[in-house]
C-alpha cells in the first residue's frame, strides 16, 4: 500500500523585482507517495529549484500549503517556526546540488560525519561507522581519509549524496545532481538513487533540465512557465500522444 | 640558498623552524612534485624556492597546466611534496607531522577559498561561517554566533545571516565563503580562482574585501587568470612549466611568452653595483640586457657644451642597454647607480637578440617605452637601426 508523503496544494511563488511582480510557480498541486522516484524536467526558469525550495521549506510560499508526514502526523511545513522548520529538515531530507559542496579541508569521511555531529543524532564513534557505511554504500570506502580534492568530480558528487543520507532522512531532494558529469558518471549516481529507493525505500525528488533522463524515474513531470504539467496522470506515452496531436 | 633549518623538535605536532626570517610567512625550497599514473611520471614542480613575507597580497598565474593548483596545495598542506619542504607562518608543515596534526594545524593557521564555495547547504550562512570554529574550537562557544554575524557584516552580508546558501547570488555565497575562511582570524589566506565563477561586480567586491584584509595585515595568496586582479595585489608570481619566472623579468618584460620568460630566467645572471657606480661607460660596446631588481639607475647624457644631465631615472622593473643590443653597438650616454645601491640581473647579447627575433610585441612594446624616455626629454636617437 503506498503511503502519502508529500502534498502540495495550489502552491503559488512570486517575486517581486523592480521590474514588477513576477510568478515563479502558479497553483502547483502535486502528491508525492513513499518510495517514488520522481523526476520533474524542465528548461532553465521555468520554476524547478523554486518548486524544490518550496517541498523542502527552504524558502516562503506566496500561497498554497505543503503538507508532510512526519511519521503520521500532517504538517503543515510553511506554518513552522524557522527553527522547526530546519530541525525537521535535517531529519527528514537530505539535499544534494549540482556543485558538491564537499569542505575542501576536510576528509571524505570527516564531511560524511559533520552533519552527524551537527544533529548530534548519533554518538561519535556510531557517527564514524556510519559515514563509513555510507562510503561503501556510494563506493568509496578506499578513499575514506582522502580530501575531495583528490578524488573525481563525479566520486565527490558520491561523497556529497552519502553526506546527504548522513542523518538517514526519509526524502532525498536533488537539484540537477549530474549537471557537470560526463554521462557514464551521470549513470553510476543514477544507480545509487535507484539503489536508494528500491533497497532502502527512500523518496527522491529530483530536477532537472535534462529531457534525456526523463525515462529514469518512476515517475516524471514536466514543468514549465512555473506550471506543472498533467502531473498527476500524464504517463511519458500520454505525452507524446499530446505532442503529436 | 641558506643552510637547512635548525628544528627544534616537539612531541607532537607540526615542528617550528627556528632559523627562518620572522617577517616570512611562506618559505618554499626546492619544492618538487611528481604524480605518477598509467602514463608514466609526471614532474608537475620542478624545484620551486618561493619567499612570501607576511602582509604581502600576491598573485600566481601561469597556464592551465603549469602547476599552479598544486604549488597552492604545497602551501596550504593539502598534498605534500615529494621533494624539498614549506615552512608556513614558522612551521616545517610536512616534517614529522600526521595527515590530522596538519588538519588542526590548517585551522588555525589558513583560510582556504576556492572557486566552487563549498559552503554546506543545510546550514544558513551564519552556521556555515560558525563552523571552522566549531572545527577547530577556537573562541568561546557562545562567542561564536556573534563573532559570525561580525564576519557577515563584514562582507556586507548579515541580512542575510539566517538564509541557507541556496538563497543568495553566487557573488554573496563566495562572499559568505571568504567569512567562513576568515573565522579563525588566520593570518595567512589561500585562495584558488576566487573570482572564476563570478560576475565583474561581485569580482570587484571580493578583491576590495581582501585589499582591506591586506591593509590590516593578512597575508593573501591567490591564484587566478584575471588581469584585473593580478593588477592590484604587490606581487605576481609566473608559474610556467613547473618553474618559477623571475620576477624582475616579468615586471620589465611582460609582454613575452611565458616560455621565453623562462629561459631567460635560466639564463639569468645578478650584477650588483654601489651607490653611484658606473654600470655603462659612454661608447662601451654593450654586452648585456639590464633588468633592475633594486634601487635606481641614472642614464646620463651629453649636450653639445659636454655638460652632462641626467636624462632619466630608471626604477625596479624598468630595463636599459635595449637600444644599444637592438639597434646599435654602443652607448650614447653613461649609465650609472643612483644614490643606494642597485641590484639587476642581465642577459647576454646573443641570447637577448635571439629571443627578440621571436617577439615582434615585445621589441614593439620596448621600442614604445624608449620612445618614451627619450621623448620626454626631447632627444633623437641618431643610432641606424
Amino acid at each position: 500500500m503506498s503511503t502519502h508523503l508529500i502534498e502540495l496544494r495550489n502552491v503559488s511563488k512570486t517575486y517581486s523585482t523592480a521590474a514588477g511582480d513576477f510568478p515563479a510557480l502558479r497553483e502547483v498541486n502535486l502528491t508525492i507517495q513513499a518510495g517514488e522516484f520522481i523526476g520533474i524536467v524542465g528548461k532553465s526558469g521555468a520554476g524547478k529549484s523554486t518548486l524544490l525550495n518550496m517541498i523542502n521549506g527552504v524558502d516562503q510560499l506566496s500561497s498554497g500549503e505543503v503538507i508532510v508526514n512526519d511519521n503520521g502526523n500532517w504538517i503543515s511545513i510553511h506554518k513552522m517556526s524557522e527553527d522547526q522548520r530546519a530541525l525537521w529538515r535535517g531529519k527528514s531530507m537530505g539535499v544534494v546540488y549540482q556543485s558538491f559542496q564537499l569542505l575542501p579541508m576536510l576528509s571524505l569521511i570527516e564531511n560524511i560525519t559533520l552533519p552527524m555531529d551537527l544533529s548530534e543524532n548519533f554518538h561519535p564513534r556510531r557517527s564514524r561507522e556510519r559515514a563509513m557505511e555510507l562510503l561503501k554504500l556510494v563506493e568509496l570506502e578506499e578513499h575514506a581519509e582522502k580530501l575531495p580534492a583528490f578524488i573525481s568530480g563525479g566520486q565527490q558528487q558520491r561523497v556529497a549524496i552519502a553526506r546527504a543520507l548522513a542523518n538517514d532522512p526519509a526524502i532525498l531532494v536533488a537539484d540537477e545532481p549530474t549537471g557537470s558529469l560526463d554521462s557514464v558518471t551521470a549513470d553510476h549516481i543514477f544507480d545509487v538513487f535507484e539503489h536508494l529507493v528500491s533497497e532502502q525505500g527512500k523518496t527522491i525528488i529530483m530536477v532537472t533540465h535534462d529531457m534525456g533522463l526523463a525515462g529514469k524515474f518512476s515517475r516524471n513531470m514536466t514543468i514549465a512557465d512555473g506550471e506543472l504539467l498533467n502531473s498527476e496522470t500524464e504517463t511519458s506515452a500520454d505525452r507524446t500522444i499530446r505532442r503529436r496531436k | 640558498m641558506n643552510k637547512p633549518a635548525l628544528r627544534t623538535r616537539r612531541k607532537s605536532g607540526p615542528v617550528q623552524v627556528a632559523d627562518f626570517a620572522p617577517e616570512s610567512m611562506i618559505e618554499l625550497r626546492g619544492v618538487v612534485k611528481r604524480f605518477s599514473n598509467a602514463a608514466g611520471e609526471f614532474t608537475v614542480l620542478k624545484g620551486v624556492d618561493l619567499t612570501i613575507n607576511r602582509g604581502e597580497f600576491v598573485s600566481i598565474v601561469g597556464k592551465s597546466g603549469s602547476g599552479k593548483s598544486t604549488l597552492l596545495n604545497m602551501v596550504t598542506g593539502i598534498d605534500h611534496p615529494t621533494e624539498g619542504m614549506a615552512v608556513v607562518n614558522g612551521t616545517d608543515i610536512y616534517t614529522g607531522v600526521t595527515e590530522s596534526q596538519r588538519s588542526k594545524w590548517r585551522g588555525k593557521n589558513l583560510g582556504i577559498v576556492f572557486q566552487f564555495f563549498q559552503l554546506l547547504p543545510m546550514l544558513t550562512l551564519l552556521e556555515n561561517v560558525m563552523l571552522p570554529m566549531d572545527y577547530v574550537n577556537l573562541y568561546d562557544f557562545d562567542e561564536r554566533p556573534a563573532r559570525a554575524m561580525e564576519l557577515l557584516k563584514l562582507v556586507g552580508l548579515e541580512k542575510f545571516a539566517n538564509k541557507l546558501p541556496v538563497l543568495v547570488s553566487t557573488g554573496q555565497q563566495q562572499l559568505a565563503a571568504i567569512a567562513r575562511a576568515m573565522a579563525c582570524d588566520p593570518p595567512l589566506l589561500v585562495a584558488d580562482e576566487p573570482t572564476g565563477n563570478l560576475d565583474t561586480r561581485s569580482a570587484d567586491a571580493i578583491i576590495n574585501l581582501f585589499e582591506q584584509f591586506v591593509s590590516q595585515g593578512k597575508t593573501i595568496v591567490m591564484v587566478t587568470h584575471d588581469p584585473s586582479l593580478t593588477s592590484r595585489t604587490h606581487r605576481n608570481i609566473i608559474l610556467s612549466d613547473g618553474e618559477l619566472i623571475n620576477e624582475t623579468i616579468s615586471k620589465s618584460l611582460p609582454k613575452l611568452r611565458h616560455r621565453h620568460m623562462l629561459e631567460f630566467t635560466k639564463l639569468a645572471q645578478e650584477r650588483r653595483y654601489q651607490p653611484n657606480e658606473t654600470i655603462i661607460s659612454r661608447d662601451e660596446s654593450v654586452d648585456y640586457f639590464f633588468m633592475i631588481r633594486k634601487g635606481e639607475v641614472e642614464v646620463i647624457l651629453q649636450d653639445r657644451e659636454k655638460q652632462e644631465y641626467v636624462v632619466s631615472r630608471l626604477q625596479p622593473g624598468e630595463f636599459f642597454g635595449e637600444a644599444e643590443l637592438l639597434r646599435g653597438g654602443r652607448s650614447i650616454g653613461n649609465v650609472r647607480a643612483g644614490s643606494k645601491p642597485v641590484e639587476t640581473i642581465v642577459i647576454p647579447r646573443a641570447d637577448f637578440v635571439r629571443v627578440m627575433n621571436e617577439s615582434p610585441i615585445t621589441v614593439e612594446a620596448i621600442s614604445k617605452a624608449v620612445q618614451k624616455r627619450l621623448e620626454a626629454h626631447k632627444i633623437e636617437d641618431h643610432r641606424t637601426g
